[in-house]
């Protein structure tokens, strides 16, 4: 059967329309499941206060150390959970055959991508909104901060931008959940980089002159990464 | 099987003698470094490596392309060429800008961010052969491939960009000031001499090594054809 | 005393240097004759083992080219 041909067929006078319904149905459809289940942010959650822990004991931070090191230690701590989700969402695609449900579906390959790409945001965020309040409880700092929120959303819309095409790949490989890091670690180390600078720039009170340049990076990071996943992802996952 | 090429054969032992050669040049003729001594003279391969091995990258990035486009595995294993024999030379210019810093830093590595970036580079390199070690079917293969090698490509000059948040360590050798600079030093006649031509040396072994290392993907992809006949 | 540094003996760096590269070139060239020969081998083994199916494609005419030996069982490996 040729996919090709099911993708073309005509569904609708408005073909813009469609395609946003196509992206918002596969958001919903990921955000139900999970609001029925917990697994995804559950275990994002619970690991990410785990390696806060961790951390915790590794560097043994006095009060003044800690605050240089808390926008390292909350993006690495994002990092890895962000890994965790990004795997777990995919496999979760492709275990259940909803990929390849999609992929039947007479939507524009990218319409997956994006509503995946949401969705695994999605998830990132509603983590990180609850490490953030309890980061700031174990340590008495107060990280709710209006440029520490914008930073935090751009570096999560790069990292998932590029994680979610590249978890497509991994889980399609014999080595599955161990490729992703490995593969999206170097890829993702300037946007990490940007966001821990630009956050710690604004925990510490930076001008903004200082930080324009990061945050400037982070956005081409952003840019560029949706820009080149979306286009890419239709070769990640054709037959 | 293909008997080599007389070109290639020739062009083997025009890259020993050029080897050879540039390294006569970096060891003997070119003057010693007051500041550094002699250790300095790893610098002439340092960059001609640094060189290749970079425009090798980038030069993979429109082989992603190419081979997206045209799907013909070809171009796929013109780029794993390009890609092994790119991150070969990369190690080498890693090394190398090690063993310089350890005299004239002090340390073996620094987190300093052009070295940072170039660890990162390699890596990126390195995963994407770990990418296509599990995957068994070539076209899929070859099309994960190009797309990674494409993101990795992408992400490089943007990484690179990210070092300019931090100051860096790293000498400014060719343009830009940068007080922070240690090691900085300007070129004379001899000098220059063993620079260029150590850039050229290293283009053309580049070139050898490539042509050899497709041949050699050639031989496996005709192996790999007449397993899967067999297991007929 | 007069200020004026002498040039640091880093020779012993330069000959590191210079030798890991030459040691790096030369195991990359020995790898890929290595795997070329071993790709050679392979493909002998398997030319050895694709001739008697041939023979037997030959014998039997106007019939789609499908081998009916399995591989390894005719002729002994080398």
């Amino acid at each position: 059967m040729k996919k090709q041909n099911v993708q073309h067929a005509p569904v609708s006078s408005q073909p813009s329309a469609s395609y946003d319904k196509a992206v918002g149905a596969i958001v919903w459809k990921d955000l139900r499941a999970e609001f029925r289940s917990w697994e995804l942010i559950s275990s994002m959650l619970v690991f990410s206060l785990l390696v806060i822990l961790i951390f915790n004991f590794a560097l043994e931070l006095d009060v003044k150390t800690r605050q240089s090191v808390t926008s390292g230690v909350l993006w690495a701590t994002f990092a890895f959970a962000g890994t965790l989700g990004l795997n777990r969402s995919m496999a979760i695609e492709k275990d259940r055959g909803c990929l390849d449900g999609l992929l039947l579906a007479p939507i524009d390959r990218s319409a997956i991508y994006f509503g995946k790409f949401f969705s695994n945001l999605a998830f990132m965020l509603i983590v990180e909104a609850i490490v953030l309040p309890v980061y700031s409880f174990l340590y008495n700092t107060n990280l709710f901060q209006p440029g520490l929120i914008l930073v935090i959303l751009l570096g999560s819309i790069g990292y998932t931008a590029v994680g979610t095409l590249l978890a497509a790949m991994s889980i399609q490989t014999r080595t599955r959940d161990i490729l992703l890091p490995i593969l999206l670690f170097p890829v993702a180390f300037a946007v990490l980089l940007a966001a821990v600078k630009a956050s710690g720039g604004i925990l510490d009170g930076a001008e903004f002159s200082e930080i324009s340049f990061p945050i400037n990076l982070l956005i081409t990071y952003d840019v560029v990464f949706i820009a080149a996943s979306f286009m890419l992802f239709d070769n990640v996952v054709e037959e | 099987m293909n008997h080599k090429p007389l070109a290639l054969k020739i062009l083997d032992v025009v890259s020993i003698v050029l080897l050879v050669t540039a390294a006569y040049l970096a060891i003997v003729v070119a003057p010693t470094e007051r500041v550094m001594g002699d250790v300095q003279r790893v610098f002439y391969f340092h960059i001609g490596t640094a060189w290749v091995a970079l425009v090798g990258f980038v030069f993979t990035a429109g082989l992603s392309v190419i081979y997206l486009i045209t799907k013909d595995l070809k171009w796929d294993r013109i780029q794993v060429a390009a890609i092994e024999v790119s991150v070969m030379f990369f190690l080498i210019t890693i090394i190398l800008g090690s063993i310089w810093a350890r005299p004239a830093w002090n340390t073996w590595w620094t987190w300093d961010p052009r070295l940072t970036t170039a660890a990162v580079t390699e890596l990126i390199y390195i995963a994407y052969f770990m990418l296509r070690q599990g995957i068994d079917d070539p076209n899929k293969r070859a099309r994960f491939g190009a797309v990674y090698a494409l993101i990795g490509g992408l992400s490089a000059p943007i990484t690179f960009f990210a070092i300019r948040l931090f100051r860096t360590i790293h000498p400014v050798v060719i343009a830009g000031s940068n007080a922070a600079a240690e090691g900085n030093f300007s070129m004379t006649g001899d000098m220059l001499q063993a620079f260029f031509f150590a850039l050229f040396a290293f283009t053309v072994i580049f070139i050898d090594l490539f042509w050899n290392r497709i041949r050699l993907g050639e031989v496996q992809e005709k192996v790999e054809e007449m397993k899967l006949k067999a297991a007929w | 005393m007069l200020f004026q540094e002498t040039t640091p003996d880093t020779s012993g760096y330069m000959i590191a240097g210079f030798a890991l590269t030459f040691l790096i070139l030369a195991v990359y060239v020995a790898s890929i004759y290595v795997r070329n020969r071993n790709l050679q081998q392979d493909m002998d083994m398997l030319a050895e083992i694709e001739e008697p199916a041939v023979k037997i494609k030959a014998r039997s005419t106007g019939r789609a080219e499908k081998k009916k030996v399995k591989p390894g069982t005719k002729k002994g490996k080398k």
